[in-house]
C-alpha cells in the first residue's frame, strides 16, 4: 500500500437525528496517519452518532469535518442481515461497487484486490462461504477486507471485539496493527476501558466530548466518571475503574 | 390445445409470461427488504381508484396509478404516527379502501364489473394493454439491472451503504416506485386481490431454493413466467378463471418449493414460539 | 326522528341491528387483543381465506359456517407450516397464502359453480339478509368472547408483553394463546355473513385501532372498542338503509372516517407515544 495523506480533523462537530436537539455536541479532535483512536462511552452516548456523522449520513448541525481519504465503516455484525445470500468474497467486492458502473462486471484488478484483502485478513480459504455462516470474528474480518478494497484512509470500527472469541480477537488485533502500519486512521468504538488504553488516543463521549488525548493521561478517574456517570465501579482502591455495560439481549 | 389457435389467448400468454418474469424478479428484492406487507396493502387498497376510473370511463391504468399513489401517501402518513402500530394503521386504510370501492361498485345505478377489478380480466387484454405491460416489464427489468448493487447494499448493510455508493432511503423509494409500476401493469390481468401472488410467491420459492442473489432473481423470473404459462393453459383447458389460475399456479409453485426445502434459506427463526407470535407480525 | 325510527321498525333491520351489536361486542373485545398482539394482518387474512369455503358451501351442501371455519383453519395451518423454518417471513407467507385462497375461491366460483354475482355477497356480506342461525352464532360468540376476556385477559397481556417470560410460565401461556386464536377464528366466522370475507377487519380491527388512539388503559380499551364498534355499526346500518348502500362497506367507511377523526382529534402532544398500562 502506498503512503496516503490519511487524516481526520473534526472541529466543533454537532449532529442530530432529525429536528430534535443534537445527539452529539462539541466534538473536536485530530488524528494523523497511522493513529488509532479509541472512542469510549456508554450506550447512547454518541459513538454511533459520531460514526454516522463522519459517514455523512447524519446532518451536521454545526462544526466541520475534514477527512483525507475514503471512509469505511466496519459495523457490528449482529446487526447485519445474516440471511442475505452473499459470500465472504461478495462482501469484500462491495468495496469496489462505488467505482464500478452498473453495466460493467467488477474489474479483474478489483477482484484480485478483494482476494488479496481476504488473504490478508486470514479468510482466503473461506472466500466462498456464506457470510451468515461465518463466526463473529470471521465476519468482522470480512468487513475489514471490504474496507481494504475501498482503500479507505479512515476506518470506523464499531466494537470490533464484541462477542468475538480470543483467537479471533488476536487475529483482529494483528490486522488492526497492520492497518495502522499502512498509514490509515482507525476509530475504534469500544465500551471496554482496558482495551481503550491500548490505542494511541482515546476520545470520551457522553452526548458531548468529555476528553481527548493519549490514554495514559486522559483516562483519569474524573474523566471516567464524567463519561460513564454512575455506571463506573472503582476497583483496587480507586486505581482501576470498570464501566458497567448494559447489554441488550433482545436479539 | 386451445392456446395454439386463439389470438386472444396468445396475447394473454405473452402478457402474463412477461409480467410474471418481471414481478418474480422484483419480488425477490421486495422480500429481502421485508416490504411484503406494505406491498400487499398497496395492492388491495387500489380498489377505489380502479372503481372510480371505471365509473368515470377513464382508462383503468390511470385509476390504478392514482390509486397506488394515494394509497402510498396514506400509508406513509399512517406509518408516521407512532401511537398505533403501522401494521394496524395500514390495515385500517385497506379495509376502508375496500369499503369505499365496494360502495361505489355495488351501487345499483351503474354496476361496475367488480369481479374483474378484484380478480382480473386477463383474457380481456387488448393489444394496447399488452404493449403497456411489456413496456412496464422492460422498465422493471432495466431498473433492477441498473440498481442491483445498490439494492444489495441497502439490504445487507444500510448503515455502511452510503460509504459504499448507495443511499438506502432513495433505493427503497425507487423500489416502491417500481412496485407501483408492477401493480399498474399487472392489476388488469390479475385484479388487485391476486396480483400479490405473482409478485411474492415465485420470489419466496426462489429464495428457498437458490443460493446467491443473482440466481434467486433468475429463478424467480423463470418461476413467475412459468406460473403464468401453466396457469393460463390450465384455465383455457379447464375453462376456469384465468387470473385465479395463474395466482394458484404461483402459490402451488411456492408450496412445492416449501415441501422440497422445508428449512431452505437459513432464515432467522426456528426457536419455539407461541402460535400468536409465529402467526402475527412479530419481527 | 323518523330517520331513526323508520329503519328500526323493519324486522330485517332489527335483526341486522342485533347481529351488529353482538358482533360489536365480540369484535370490540377480541379486536383489542388483535391490535395488542399484532394480529391485525392475520385476522384480515383468515377472514379473506374463508372465501373458498363459502363458495363451495352451498353446492356441496355444507353449512357455510363450517366450510368457512375449515377454510380458515386450513389457512392458519398452512401458514404455520410455511413460517416454521423462518425461510419465509410471516408477512410474505400470509400474503401469498391469502392470495392463493382468494384465487382458489375465484376459480371455484368462476366455472365450477358459476356463482357469478353471488361472489359479491360472500366478499362483502349481507347484513340486511341474515338468517336465525347467523343471529344465534353472533350472540353465542359475543358471550364466549366476554367470558374469555374476563378469564384470560391477564394471561394474554402477559404473553404479549413478555413472550420470553411467558414461555417460562409454560403451559398456561401456550394454552391461552391457542384459545385466543380459536376465539379469533370463531369471531371471524360469525362476522362473515354480516360483513363478508374481505371486511372482517371492520369489526375486528378498526374499532380497536380507533380506541387505541383515544385511550391507553386496558379496561378502557376494551370498553371503548366495543362502544366504537357499536356506534359505527349503527351509523353504517342507518346510512345503508337511507342511501341504499351495501351495509358492510358502509360500516367500513364509517370506521375509516372515525379512525381518521380520532387520529386528528387526539394528536395532542401529550398523547404521543402512549403505551398500554393496566
Amino acid at each position: 500500500m502506498s503512503a496516503r495523506a490519511a487524516r481526520l480533523d473534526v472541529d466543533g462537530l454537532a449532529a442530530s437525528y432529525g429536528a430534535g436537539p443534537p445527539a452529539l455536541r462539541d466534538v473536536s479532535f485530530s488524528a494523523r496517519a497511522g493513529q488509532a483512536v479509541a472512542v469510549l462511552g456508554p450506550n447512547g452516548g454518541g459513538k454511533t452518532t459520531l460514526f454516522r456523522a463522519l459517514l455523512g449520513e447524519l446532518g451536521t448541525v454545526a462544526g466541520s469535518v475534514a477527512i483525507g481519504g475514503a471512509v469505511a465503516y466496519v459495523p457490528q455484525t449482529e446487526r447485519s442481515r445474516l440471511d442475505f445470500p452473499v459470500s465472504a468474497l461478495d462482501v469484500a467486492l462491495m468495496g469496489a461497487y462505488e467505482r464500478t458502473p452498473w453495466y460493467r462486471r467488477i474489474a479483474a484488478p478489483d477482484r484480485a484486490l478483494a482476494r488479496a484483502a481476504l488473504e490478508r485478513v486470514g479468510l482466503a480459504e473461506h472466500e466462498r462461504r456464506r457470510f451468515g455462516e461465518l463466526s463473529g470474528g470471521q465476519r468482522q474480518r470480512a468487513l475489514v477486507a471490504r474496507a481494504l478494497v475501498q482503500d479507505a484512509g479512515v476506518l470506523l470500527l464499531d466494537e470490533p471485539f464484541a462477542g468475538v472469541d480470543s483467537t479471533s480477537e488476536e487475529a483482529i488485533m494483528g490486522i488492526l496493527d497492520g492497518l495502522r502500519a499502512d498509514g490509515r486512521v482507525l476509530l475504534i468504538a469500544t465500551h471496554d476501558v482496558e482495551q481503550a488504553r491500548r490505542w494511541d488516543r482515546v476520545l470520551c463521549l457522553r452526548g458531548a466530548q468529555v476528553a481527548y488525548g493519549p490514554p495514559a493521561s486522559t483516562l483519569t478517574n474524573a474523566v471516567l466518571e464524567a463519561t460513564y456517570g454512575e455506571e463506573i465501579v472503582m476497583l483496587d482502591c480507586g486505581h482501576r475503574a470498570v464501566a458497567i455495560q448494559h447489554h441488550d439481549h433482545a436479539h | 390445445m386451445q392456446i395454439l389457435h386463439s389470438g386472444l389467448l396468445q396475447r394473454a400468454l405473452v402478457e402474463i409470461v412477461v409480467l410474471g418474469a418481471a414481478c418474480g424478479a422484483l419480488g425477490v428484492w421486495l422480500l429481502h427488504l421485508r416490504h411484503a406487507y406494505a406491498a400487499e396493502s398497496l395492492a388491495h387498497a387500489m380498489l377505489p381508484g380502479l372503481v372510480i376510473a371505471s365509473l368515470l370511463g377513464i382508462p383503468l391504468l390511470l385509476g390504478a396509478g392514482a390509486g397506488v399513489l394515494a394509497t402510498a401517501a396514506l400509508i406513509a402518513l399512517a406509518t408516521r404516527d407512532a401511537r398505533v402500530g403501522s401494521e394496524v394503521a395500514v390495515g385500517v386504510t385497506v379495509t376502508t379502501a375496500f369499503g369505499l370501492g365496494a360502495v361505489l361498485a355495488l351501487s345499483p345505478d351503474v354496476p361496475v364489473g367488480l369481479d374483474k377489478l378484484l380478480f382480473g380480466d386477463l383474457l380481456g387484454a387488448g393489444t394496447a394493454d399488452l404493449l403497456a405491460a411489456g413496456a412496464l416489464a422492460l422498465l422493471i427489468a432495466l431498473a433492477l439491472a441498473a440498481g442491483h448493487r445498490r439494492l444489495a447494499l441497502t439490504v445487507f448493510d444500510p448503515v455502511a451503504a452510503p460509504s459504499l455508493g448507495a443511499r438506502p432511503a432513495r433505493v427503497e423509494l425507487a423500489l416502491l416506485a417500481l412496485l407501483g409500476v408492477a401493480f399498474v401493469a399487472a392489476v388488469l390481468s390479475l385484479g388487485n386481490l391476486l396480483v400479490f401472488a405473482l409478485l411474492v410467491a415465485p420470489a419466496a420459492a426462489a429464495i428457498r431454493i437458490a443460493h446467491g442473489v443473482a440466481s434467486q432473481l433468475w429463478l424467480a423470473a423463470g418461476l413467475g413466467a412459468g406460473a403464468g404459462l401453466v396457469g393460463l393453459v390450465a384455465s383455457a383447458e379447464l375453462d376456469v378463471a384465468a387470473g385465479g389460475s395463474v395466482a394458484l399456479a404461483a402459490v402451488a409453485l411456492y408450496a412445492l418449493a416449501a415441501l422440497a426445502r422445508p428449512a431452505g434459506g437459513r432464515g432467522v427463526g426456528g426457536t419455539r414460539r407461541s402460535p400468536v407470535e409465529a402467526l402475527g407480525a412479530g419481527r | 326522528m323518523r330517520w331513526l325510527t323508520d329503519p328500526l321498525s323493519a324486522p330485517f333491520m332489527q335483526r341486522a341491528l342485533l347481529v351488529a351489536l353482538a358482533l360489536s361486542v365480540a369484535g370490540g373485545l377480541l379486536g383489542t387483543w388483535i391490535v395488542l398482539r399484532r394480529l391485525a394482518f392475520f385476522a384480515h387474512a383468515v377472514g379473506s381465506a374463508t372465501f373458498p369455503g363459502l363458495v363451495v358451501a352451498g353446492p356441496w351442501g355444507i353449512a357455510p359456517q363450517l366450510a368457512a371455519l375449515a377454510a380458515g383453519l386450513g389457512f392458519a395451518g398452512m401458514l404455520s407450516r410455511a413460517t416454521r423454518s423462518g425461510a419465509t417471513s410471516a408477512d410474505a407467507a400470509t400474503g401469498l397464502l391469502l392470495a392463493g385462497a382468494l384465487a382458489l375461491g375465484s376459480v371455484l366460483a368462476s366455472d365450477v359453480y358459476e356463482s357469478g354475482a353471488g361472489v359479491d355477497r360472500l366478499l362483502f356480506g349481507t347484513l340486511l339478509g341474515l338468517g336465525d342461525g347467523d343471529v344465534r352464532l353472533a350472540v353465542a360468540v359475543a358471550l364466549v368472547a366476554a367470558a374469555a376476556t374476563a378469564a384470560l385477559a391477564r394471561t394474554w397481556l402477559a404473553t404479549g408483553f413478555d413472550p420470553a417470560g411467558a414461555r417460562a410460565l409454560g403451559v398456561a401461556a401456550a394454552r391461552g394463546d391457542w384459545l385466543l386464536l380459536a376465539l379469533l377464528a370463531a369471531t371471524v366466522v360469525a362476522a362473515l355473513p354480516a360483513v363478508g370475507a374481505l371486511l372482517v377487519s371492520t369489526l375486528l380491527v378498526v374499532p380497536a385501532a380507533t380506541a387505541r388512539l383515544l385511550t391507553t388503559s386496558l379496561s378502557a380499551l376494551l370498553s371503548t372498542s366495543v362502544a366504537v364498534a357499536a356506534a359505527e355499526s349503527i351509523a353504517g346500518l342507518l346510512l345503508a338503509y337511507h342511501l341504499d348502500l351495501p351495509p358492510g362497506p358502509a360500516i367500513a367507511i364509517v370506521g375509516g372516517a372515525a379512525f381518521a377523526g380520532a387520529a386528528l382529534a387526539s394528536a395532542a402532544p401529550w398523547r404521543r407515544g402512549a403505551r398500554v398500562v393496566t
